[in-house]
Formats: structure tokens, sequence, C-alpha cells
């Protein structure tokens, strides 16, 4: 419960400064700190994850490797940019490579699923509906994915998307404007 | 003449900015950017929904694998250290350490030694030659040669002159003058 107002809340400067004394705090071997630091950013980092493998164990999996990584590395953290910035920047490289990697397999599953899904939920048309339109940003490209679930579902700033991504808010809109476009034409061709 | 709406205008139009007065005079009346428009709205609206389908996992036990996950790793990484460097500790090695280090020791001081006394310590080496007779510098191989030849000289003398030199340095002794 306390998650559900962390998450949605947006990161402030407080907030930032609420993060730094929790990273101090973990390393010095505060053990507290590391929960409190999961409770802030599991549930972002797993919807994350989420958005480029379509299911709840891959998803754990990816969303735990993102953390041991985050942790592991907390040491050399040297607050440049967020705790929120720098552990997004993890999640999504950490999913693009996943992605890359395990191209092959998404597309049997995509393609697994078009064959089953539709005689289990025939009758279920609007959940069949939503079922295809998130097959259909599956097809986005990664980077693209990643940009649209930072802006739409996760309601990051534009300013921080490009921190993240290390691009420009011009390019970061275009980004939002093109898989938007993408997606009508998937639509449109099924 | 006014072109279409670019990318970031719709981006901005779905982050609900207001166009510039042309540019909305122009979404008004251009069917291809109203179009464009409401299509861009409802997969925006789509991509909204998808969010509430997302199965949350139980968090307790999502931390505590992470946590588990980050301990194993962290144990992992200790026991490799400790296998490259607790041969250093281990009783064993350090008593096989110790003796190696015993025995070289005294086998470098023995062979040291018998090297030492297997030498001809009787025969001298012959000298090095004279840097400067090296050198071929003239003057110094001039001053050398003088040298050389006034010991020539003594060495050479007869017994006459020797007797003579044995005089001349006992009445020099006695302070007397030399008479030939």
């Amino acid at each position: 419960m306390e998650r559900t107002v962390t998450a949605s809340m947006p990161m402030a400067l407080g907030n930032q400064d609420a993060d730094a004394g929790l990273v101090e705090r973990y390393l010095a071997g505060d053990t507290s700190a590391f929960d409190e630091l999961m409770i802030r950013y599991e549930r972002q980092i797993y919807r994350v994850c989420y958005r480029f493998v379509e299911n709840r164990e891959d998803a754990m999996d990816l969303a735990q490797e993102v953390f041991i990584k985050a942790f592991e590395h907390l040491p050399g953290f040297r607050r440049e940019s967020s705790l929120k910035t720098w552990l997004y920047r993890i999640a999504i490289n950490h999913c693009i490579n996943h992605v890359k990697k395990h191209s092959h397999e998404f597309v049997e599953v995509a393609e697994h699923m078009s064959s089953v899904r539709p005689s289990v939920h025939a009758q279920l048309e609007e959940k069949e509906q939503r079922e295809h339109f998130r097959r259909m940003v599956q097809h986005l490209p990664p980077k693209q994915k990643a940009i649209i679930e930072l802006r739409i579902n996760q309601q990051l700033s534009y300013e921080e998307i490009a921190r993240i991504s290390g691009r420009s808010i011009s390019t970061i809109k275009a980004s939002v404007f093109f898989a938007l476009e993408k997606l009508r034409k998937l639509v449109k061709d099924r | 003449m006014f072109g279409h709406l670019e990318p970031e205008d719709f981006v901005n139009l779905i982050e609900g900015c207001a166009l510039p007065a042309k540019r909305k005079s122009h979404l008004d009346s251009c069917a291809r950017c109203g179009t464009k428009w409401t299509s861009m709205l409802a997969m925006h609206a789509e991509v909204t929904s998808l969010d509430a389908d997302i199965p949350e996992p139980d968090w307790t036990e999502f931390r505590s694998a992470v946590r588990d996950r980050l301990l194993s790793r962290s144990l992992q990484r200790a026991s490799a250290v400790r296998r490259w460097t607790g041969w250093s500790i281990q009783p064993a090695a350090a008593w096989a350490l110790s003796v190696f280090v015993a025995v070289a020791l005294t086998t470098g001081a023995f062979l040291w030694n018998t090297e030492r006394t297997s030498s001809p310590a009787g025969v001298l080496e012959p000298l090095p030659l004279h840097p400067a007779v090296e050198s071929n510098d003239a003057e110094t191989v001039k001053a050398v040669w003088s040298q050389t030849a006034l010991f020539d000289e003594l060495v050479q003398l007869g017994d006459a002159e020797e007797e003579q030199l044995r005089q001349m340095i006992a009445s020099a002794q006695k302070g007397t003058p030399y008479r030939q």
C-alpha cells in the first residue's frame, strides 16, 4: 500500500534527498535502507521490465537482475543524476540487451499466443483486442518501447527521459510520435 | 505557405499544450492532420490502458529474492577471493613455504662459498693495462715510458756501479762528502 503512494508520486527534490540518505545508510550497512529503496522503486522497475517481456516471471527475473546490478554498483554511484534516473537507465539498458539476446524467443511466444489466445478468449472481445494491441506494442523497436513506457505509463517528464536515454527532448518527443504512428499502422494492417 | 503539423506539435497536443494560432487553424482545416491527430489520441489512450493489465508479483517475495541473490553473489565472490589467497594462511602451506625458503638460502650460501674457495688464491690476475696506454694518449704514454726507463736503468747497474751507489748513500747518511 505504501508502494502505491510512492510509485505515483513525481520525483521531487525532497525525494532525491531522501534517496541520497537511503543510499548513504545502505552503504553504511543499514539493512533497513535496502527495503526502503526497494519499496520506492520495485514497482516502477518491474513495470518497465514487464513492458519488454510481457510475462510476470520474466519481468520479475529482469527486475531482480536490475536491482542486483544497481545494489552491486551503488558504491560507484556518482550522484551526477538522481537515483531514479540511474535506476531507470540500468533497467532500460538491461531490458534492451535482454530483448536483443532473446529476440527469437519473443517472436515464437508472440506467434504461439496469437494462435492460442483467440480461441481461449473468444467471448472476451475487448480483452482480446487489448491483448492484440499488447502484441503490437511488442513489435515496436526496444528504444521506442522504452520511451513509450516511461512517458505514457510511468509518466516521467521529457527532461527525465532525456537524462535517462541521453537524448534530447525533441528526439524523445519525436520518438513518442513515431511509436504511436507505427502502432496506428500496425493496428490498421492487422 | 504553412505546412502540416510536425511530430513535436502532435506530441505537445497530446501533452495538453496549446498550439500557436496559425498551427491550430491549420489543424482545424487540414483533413490529413486532423485524422492523424485523432488516431494518435486513440493510440495514446490504448497504450495508457495497457498499464492496468500488468500482473503484480508478491513484493515481499520479490524483495527477499533480490536480497538472497545479492547475498549468494557476494558469498561466491568472497569464496573466489579466498580460493586464491587462502593458501598463504593455511598452516601446511606456510610450513612448506618456510622450509623451501630455508633450503634455498642454505643452498645459495653453500654455492657462493664453494665458488669463492675454489678460485686460485696465490695466482695473481694479470694487471690490466693502464687505461691511458689503451687510450693512446701520446703524452701519457711518454711519461709512463720515462718512469719505466729510469727503473730499468737502476735494475741494470753493474757490480761496480752498485758499490758506488752504496757508498754514496752511506756517505750521505754520515754527512761526509762522497769522494770517488
